[in-house]
């Protein structure tokens, strides 16, 4: 499947909100889905249906790798609140290259065995979902943004020993990321989501940026485009996601990864990033999702007026692009009739 | 009082080391605690909400100016505790239960600090109770909430609602901010005041506390 079924899928129009979660939440027993790769690749199947594209989407979540990589470490307890405060032992990290040679945990197992039933038992395109490895880092330190910002302003690993943590952090997290992928890959998926929502400016200053420093480049992108070099190799697509609040010299960043797709959150004008974007990159996205639980806060008339004109303008200036939202549509319990409706009203989006 | 513009310049250049030096160096040169942290210290941590406002900092920035004056004020402190020096006011923060975010929060807890406020920071996953703990313990005029999530959102209008019921409500005043939460939901969840970003909920901290010390 090459770059031109996806650019042919955009020029007709696709629209596609990430609904896999909201449909998963439906499900009386989404919990016992979450570990059980077939059911999660019926719900995959099922909200591609839904929402009427030949990608099937996975759910996104954030928090599997942090869990995996804990675990793989034996460093399971209280997941979510672990940091880091010193580099990984001799002792953690073999015991961390001997875990990835086995089973991960059982989410992760269960989002593998989901694109294999995708694969298997469908006629749509499988997706792999995975956090980029900057943002899997920040999870992993109580304070992520002081050593990038020390990094930026000359400090190295050898001289700071908080640098010296957060590069040890993020090598962790790019190797982790990369064995997901490829066990990813190996189940079938064509075309790779990399969620990095903290490739953003609140993790790194425009200001440092703009002066010269190389710390987006070195720590946003550099693990980035080893997993975009072993999509490559294997002829799987890439659909890169931030959603974070961007600088334009982030988003080329982003485009020079070649990505098949690039999602975009909602602060972002599509029709003006284009210009830094090239025609072989799809932009997706990318209406304000996150405020679609809310009645007032952005109306469904609002979701059908952005997605007119959002479809407008970008064939307007005539780049690729599919309709959808900034990032994964999260269930918001008791206000699902209301997010329901305005994906609906996506779906329902006609340019005027 | 001495000149000591280049402590106003450390902290706003985020130095922490030479913020510490110098006020090692005041403290030493016998100058006023107190007036050190209000002619100079919380002017240069208002110059960084200013220069943040115009998108000339950014967060890293202005973390980097809180450790700054963090460096300076822990060394100020001992002094002024001994002294019977009382701060600008009391705030005892969180993330919300639920939340596991922390960034956001954490910069307001600098901002605050820079404000001159004493902060009793809970850190994430708060649970209603530990909020109402802190209340009845440690007294603070402000109670700020954070939430990064629409998913975990709601634990703000349920931890509101647990501290009326527990009657610690009244004699407090709620900020709450974080990246789903807007002016319009503050006022349907109870809450006195919302902070668009750190720097304003430093600026909104300070005039609610100035109110409940008229009142």
């Amino acid at each position: 499947m090459n770059r031109s079924f996806y650019i042919d899928l955009a020029n007709r129009g696709l629209k596609m909100p990430m609904g896999t979660d909201i449909v998963l939440n439906e499900h009386p027993d989404p919990e016992a889905i979450r570990v059980d790769g077939r059911r999660l690749g019926d719900v995959m199947i099922e909200a591609a249906r839904r929402y009427r594209t030949p990608l099937a989407l996975p759910q996104m979540n954030l928090t599997l790798e942090k869990d995996a990589l804990l675990v793989l470490m034996g460093l399971d307890g209280g997941a979510g609140e672990f940091h880091f405060t010193a580099p990984p032992s001799p002792e953690l990290l073999a015991r961390f290259e001997a875990g990835l040679k086995g089973p991960l945990t059982p989410e992760c197992e269960a989002n593998i065995e989901a694109i294999a039933h995708v694969a298997r038992s469908s006629d749509l395109v499988p997706l792999g979902m995975c956090i980029g490895p900057f943002s899997l880092m920040t999870k992993l330190l109580a304070d992520p943004i002081m050593p990038v910002t020390l990094a930026g302003m000359g400090n190295s690993a050898a001289d700071n020993a908080e640098v010296a943590l957060m590069e040890a952090a993020l090598d962790l997290s790019t190797r982790l990321v990369l064995e997901i992928v490829d066990r990813q890959i190996k189940a079938g998926a064509r075309m790779i989501v990399v969620a990095e929502p903290a490739s953003n400016k609140v993790f790194f200053s425009p200001k440092l940026i703009r002066r010269g420093s190389d710390i987006f480049e070195r720590f946003a992108m550099a693990p980035n485009r080893k997993i975009a070099a072993l999509l490559k190799e294997n002829g799987v697509e890439l659909f890169f996601h931030c959603c974070g609040e961007l600088i334009d010299e982030m988003v080329e960043a982003f485009a020079s990864l070649d990505p098949a797709v690039l999602s975009l959150g909602s602060s972002r004008v599509l029709w003006q990033d284009a210009a830094l974007v090239p025609k072989t990159t799809i932009l997706y996205g990318n209406l304000p999702s996150k405020k679609f639980y809310s009645p007032t806060l952005f109306t469904r008339s609002q979701v059908s007026d952005s997605s007119r004109e959002l479809i407008a303008r970008m064939r307007e200036i005539g780049h690729p692009f599919i309709l959808g939202t900034e990032c994964d549509v999260l269930h918001v319990p008791g206000c699902e009739c209301t997010i329901r409706d305005k994906l609906d009203a996506i779906m329902e989006a006609v340019a005027v | 009082m001495q000149d000591w513009s280049k402590l106003y310049d450390a902290i706003v250049d985020g130095d922490d080391k030479t913020s510490a030096r110098l006020t090692r160096e005041a403290i030493e040169a016998g100058e006023d605690p107190s007036a050190l942290i209000s002619d100079t210290m919380v002017p240069a941590m208002a110059e960084v909400g200013r220069l943040f406002e115009i998108e000339e900092y950014f967060v890293p920035e202005l973390l980097l100016a809180g450790r700054a004056m963090k460096a300076g004020l822990e060394l100020l402190r001992p002094i002024l505790a001994a002294s019977g020096v009382e701060p600008t006011g009391r705030i005892v923060i969180g993330t919300v239960k639920g939340d596991l975010h922390d960034i956001g929060k954490n910069l307001v807890v600098s901002m605050m600090e820079g404000a001159g406020f004493e902060v009793i920071d809970l850190g994430i996953d708060v649970p209603p109770e530990t909020f109402i703990e802190a209340i009845r313990d440690k007294k603070p005029q402000i109670v700020g909430m954070s939430a990064l999530l629409t998913v975990t959102m709601p634990a703000i209008k349920t931890t509101i609602d647990a501290m009326v019921a527990a009657g610690v409500r009244d004699g407090i005043k709620i900020m709450v901010g974080g990246a789903p939460v807007t002016e319009e939901y503050a006022r349907e969840v109870g809450a006195d005041a919302y902070g668009e970003n750190a720097s304003v909920a430093a600026t909104i901290a300070k005039r609610l506390c100035a109110e409940a010390k008229a009142a």
